[in-house]
């Protein structure tokens, strides 16, 4: 089963790999512009390019760069001449810490909110709490970032609207500089965990059981944090897969917006200089770091639903 | 409809079209050009020339907002458009053919969904160039994937369908059957998705601008407008808040339109969403005496609903005893407010929108008047029921171990490693081999006949007076039945505790139960001892469940034949008695007026019925002249063989009969005297024709 699952995993990367390659070479522009500039010779060019291996066939081409990724050799920027996987292992830990601590926000706030309009629903605090994720759910996580800082940065003065400090240098600006970026990041996650917690536990909570747990004369809370909240945290570990594409996405515009040095803001500056390779680089880091946690979710999944363990 | 939909989805409505109006007629409105500078002093708050301010350079900020809508609603259409046209085909496809087709899209599917969309359109964009049409392309390609999911589950749901088979069945091609059957009630889902799709495409879109690889300047795009107004947020908010005000309020009104029609499709969650208004109400009872001496006393109990379409009586106005030691059974057709009675006595009905009435008592105390915790107590010490389908009783998530102990640890306050032995125990008392082994495993590990005896040993555990058992072994197969039924009634005299057994397998009853309830629409329509009620039955509904008990040629596992007719809408029970729409033998009275429990000539035996079968002795309220019983007798017997013969649509047919020219002849006659025995001739004489 495990093995099946992990050829499966290989197949997806190979593939996952071989698009986002194929996809950035098929497009239109020319790296050697790039590197000598407009006014260089077609000769220098040609030079370059063999230099380069760009005029091999693709697959071969892609063949040597898988054999790259493997060495951990993804080539160095056309521009900085910085080697891709350098740059990217230096910006990787920022990212982890954002997407790590929006996740423990998220989670912090959807837990509580999902079992209190879960437990009250159909009430106005239900409805309330509807709402709000609702709201936040219809909201683009720039706006709120924007609105974020402009309330806690400009207005009050509380947390830093920008800039970042590595955990090695302090751990107390560390995290002052990774607040505002978590919560914003965060909160459009509340909302969808939120919303499936609720729906998951109200429906658990007609199941049989929880009314035998109820002629059991267990407490209300006990029967809601032991019984219910466990089957219904299943879809949440899925939801918490699904979502990471999203929380990915909205890094990179966190990143720029906070200013904070990680992989996406490498990709958005690497597009902005036309750095192919950088580009690619972090595109497929962040797909195979996409494909990787899903299959971890997978596992958790078996680990924490004793229905699919193998016995 | 309209009302369906509820206020917010056409407030949505008319935000979404306000905005599109705006953008299509930009050209038109009194608006300075978009990239018009120092149209007034730059960062200039709202006010009459600028309603919505100015920028850094002076620019009219509305303006720069209206055309930047155009961007957002010509991407969000256009790539949700892309995205159906590409991905419902495909969907479509994929759920109606399955197999192969299936398996091939689905797989592809899957692995274009373990792209983050967002990055990926980043670089495409970046590299393919900043433009209009390459945003759109790329954002409606990457909600392909999902369109194909949605489509396809919607259309499997629907192929399963009886018209679908039934069109196919006919030899429909299938492309007519798609086009006639699938297509149209596909639609409405894809329809709110595609405002789902709209939202998510401008919020995308928006994100792209906001990174600045969208259109380009000078077009101005919302995500863009954010952008530009950060610097300036310390002196003149409002270029950033008015755009990202607008925006907020456009996805939201897309997503809200999605989400409202969504809710019209999605049945489920209607059925899951509690209804909204909470009463704590109280219905009176009435007056009535408290009994000395006996275990539990249900005095008038009445459990009604407020639903959507009106209030269900699921129990209305049911009294009995019980003493310690007895089995008492509650036999009826489901839907005949049996289990819901159960859990009213345990107090297990649902809170949200419940009207409770009635008293129980527990050795004369009243557990109504009991506040939760009290309640709690008796419910884990003194009460304990068990549930018909033992797969959905147990927690499929924690140990069988987890969930014996926790009652003893919480009631009887035991040690864990005290509670662990007293439950291995337990688990042995109910014949479990390797109870501690068991301990450790989950229910899914376990057969149905296993894990029924699991709820069992938990019911057990902190030694109730009284167990409540639903159905304890409908779900379960032939031969562990029995094994459980005994099971059941062993404990009971081990523990001298009394037993309710709610049934509609009447041969189960009589084998095990001391006195029967028999209900029909929410009501005891019949009450005595099991004896008696078998032998002398007087209600007609009783009656007709006795002779729909299986008999010994009908395959196995055949739990009930069906009785004639449906069982009552409890929102619209029929008036007078609620049986009379399926009663053989219902006159006119039986529809106008409902007929109260009269004692019948056995004692303790109760019947409700105007024309009750098989009397003419003994009924104390209604005739006061009665014939002999033994004409009455074989005049039953005489039914009872014609009803052999007959065939079950004739019998739906006879609920009518009174209304032949036939019956109302004898009808006269009855109402003159008020007969019972004619009742059931005519009854008899009705079947043998
Ligand atoms: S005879 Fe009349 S009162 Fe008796 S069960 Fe039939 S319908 Fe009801």
């Amino acid at each position: 089963m495990i093995a099946l699952r992990l050829v499966r995993l290989l197949l997806v990367l190979l593939v996952v790999t071989f698009l986002s390659f194929l996809l950035l070479n098929l497009l239109p522009g020319d790296p050697t512009t790039q590197i000598l500039g407009l006014s260089a010779s077609e000769e220098a060019r040609e030079q370059l390019r063999r230099e380069l291996h760009l005029d091999d066939p693709l697959f071969s081409r892609y063949l040597s760069w898988l054999g790259g990724l493997a060495t951990g050799d993804l080539g160095s920027s056309y521009t900085t001449s910085v080697p891709v996987t350098e740059a990217l292992a230096e910006r990787l830990p920022v990212t982890l810490e954002l997407l790590i601590a929006a996740q423990v926000v998220a989670l912090g706030l959807a837990v509580p909110i999902g079992v209190a309009a879960a437990r009250r629903a159909g009430r106005p605090l239900d409805q309330a709490l509807t709402a709000l994720s609702f709201g936040l759910l219809s909201t683009p996580v720039f706006v709120l970032g924007v609105l974020l800082i402009l309330v806690f940065a400009v207005k009050l003065q509380v947390l830093p609207a920008t800039g970042w400090t590595p955990i090695s240098l302090d751990l107390g600006w560390n995290l002052t500089s990774v607040l505002l970026p978590a919560i914003t990041l965060g909160c459009a996650q509340t909302a969808v965990y939120a919303r499936l917690l609720r729906t998951d536990l109200i429906a658990t909570l007609q199941e049989d059981y929880i009314t035998l747990a109820r002629a059991r004369g267990l407490s209300p809370r006990r029967i809601l944090w032991r019984h219910a909240l466990r089957p219904s945290a299943i879809s949440l570990i899925t939801a918490i897969g699904l979502n990471l594409g999203a929380l990915i996405g909205g890094a990179v515009i966190i990143e720029t917006l906070f200013g904070l040095p990680g992989v996406g803001r490498l990709i958005v500056e690497s597009i902005f200089a036309r750095d192919y390779l950088t580009v690619q680089g972090g595109v497929v880091l962040i797909s195979v770091g996409y494909v990787l946690v899903n299959f971890a979710v997978d596992l958790v999944y078996v680990a924490v639903d004793p229905r699919i363990r193998r016995v | 409809m309209c009302r369906r939909l509820g206020w917010s989805f056409w407030l949505a409505l008319g935000w979404i079209t306000l905005v599109l109006a705006a953008a299509a007629t930009a050209d038109l409105l009194p608006l300075p050009r978009y990239d018009e500078t120092l149209t007034g002093p730059p960062q200039a708050g709202p006010g009459p020339d600028h309603p919505f301010g100015t920028d850094g350079l002076g620019r009219d900020v509305l303006s720069r907002v209206v055309y930047g809508a155009r961007v957002s609603l010509l991407v969000g259409v256009g790539a949700v458009l892309l995205g159906v046209l590409v991905g419902a085909p495909l969907g479509v496809l994929a759920g109606y053919r399955r197999r192969a087709t299936d398996a091939i899209i689905m797989g592809v599917n899957d692995i274009a969904l373990a792209f983050p969309a967002l990055v990926f359109a980043l670089a495409v964009v970046a590299f393919a160039g900043a433009n209009l049409l390459n945003v759109l392309i790329v954002l409606g390609v990457l909600g392909v994937p999902a369109w194909v999911r949605l489509v396809r589950g919607a259309t499997m749901v629907f192929s399963e369908r009886e018209f679908v088979a039934a069109a196919r069945v006919l030899g429909a091609r299938d492309r007519t059957v798609l086009w006639r059957e699938v297509v149209p009630n596909v639609s409405l889902p894809v329809l709110s998705y595609a405002f789902i799709g709209m939202a998510v495409a401008i919020v995308a879109e928006g994100s792209l601008a906001f990174l600045g690889l969208s259109v380009q300047a000078p077009t101005p795009t919302w995500g863009g407008l954010i952008n530009e107004g950060r610097p300036l947020m310390e002196n003149a908010p409002h270029v950033v808040l008015i755009p990202s005000f607008v925006m907020f309020l456009t996805v939201l009104a897309f997503n809200l339109i999605g989400d409202r029609l969504r809710a019209m499709t999605d049945v489920r969650q209607s059925n899951l969403e509690p209804v909204r208004r909470r009463t704590a109400d109280r219905l009176p009872a009435r007056p009535h005496d408290v009994e000395e001496g006996v275990l539990l006393q249900v005095a008038d109990l009445r459990t009604h609903f407020t639903t959507a379409r009106g209030v269900v009586r699921a129990v209305d106005g049911v009294s009995f005893t019980l003493e310690r030691g007895r089995t008492l059974a509650i036999v009826g057709e489901s839907g005949s407010g049996k289990s819901m009675l159960i859990r009213s006595v345990l107090g297990l009905t649902p809170q949200a929108g419940t009207l409770r009435g009635g008293h129980v008592y527990l050795d004369g105390q009243d557990l109504t008047e009991l506040d939760d915790g009290q309640m709690r107590h008796i419910l884990g010490t003194r009460l304990a029921a068990v549930f018909q389908d033992p797969m959905t009783a147990l927690n499929p998530v924690r140990t069988i171990g987890a969930q014996v102990m926790e009652p003893l640890m919480v009631h009887l306050g035991m040690k864990r490693r005290a509670a662990r032995a007293r439950a291995a125990e337990l688990l042995a008392s109910v014949g479990i081999p390797e109870p501690a082994r068991t301990l450790r495993r989950y229910p899914h590990q376990l057969s149905g006949g296993m894990r029924q005896r699991v709820t069992i040993a938990m019911a057990l555990s902190c030694g109730p007076d009284i167990l409540f058992a639903d159905e304890p072994t409908t779900a379960l197969d032939v031969t562990v039945q029995d094994q459980v039924l005994r099971l059941i009634q062993r404990q009971r005299e081990e523990r001298h505790m009394a037993v309710v057994l709610v049934s509609h397998d009447l041969s189960v009853v009589a084998e095990w139960a001391d006195e029967v309830i028999v209900m029909y629409a929410g009501k005891v329509v019949e009450r005595g001892p099991a004896a008696t009620l078998f032998e002398r039955t007087r209600m007609p509904y009783t009656e007709a469940l006795l002779r729909a008990v299986p008999k010994l040629t009908d395959p196995a596992h055949h739990p009930l034949r069906l009785l004639p007719g449906r069982p009552p809408d409890l929102a619209h029970p029929p008036s007078g008695c609620a049986f009379h729409p399926r009663c053989p033998y219902a006159r006119e009275r039986c529809a106008a007026e409902e007929p109260p429990l009269f004692q019948a000539e056995t004692p303790d035996h109760l019947y409700a019925c105007w024309y009750p079968v098989g009397t003419g002795a003994g009924v104390v309220e209604t005739s006061p002249e009665m014939t002999g019983a033994s004409g009455a007798a074989e005049a039953l017997k005489a039914a009872e063989e014609a009803e052999e013969a007959a065939e079950l649509t004739e019998l739906a047919g006879l609920a009518r009969s009174p209304k032949s020219p036939e019956s109302r002849e004898s009808r006269e006659s009855r109402e003159l005297a008020e007969h019972e025995t004619t009742d059931v001739i005519e009854g008899a004489d009705s079947r043998g024709r």
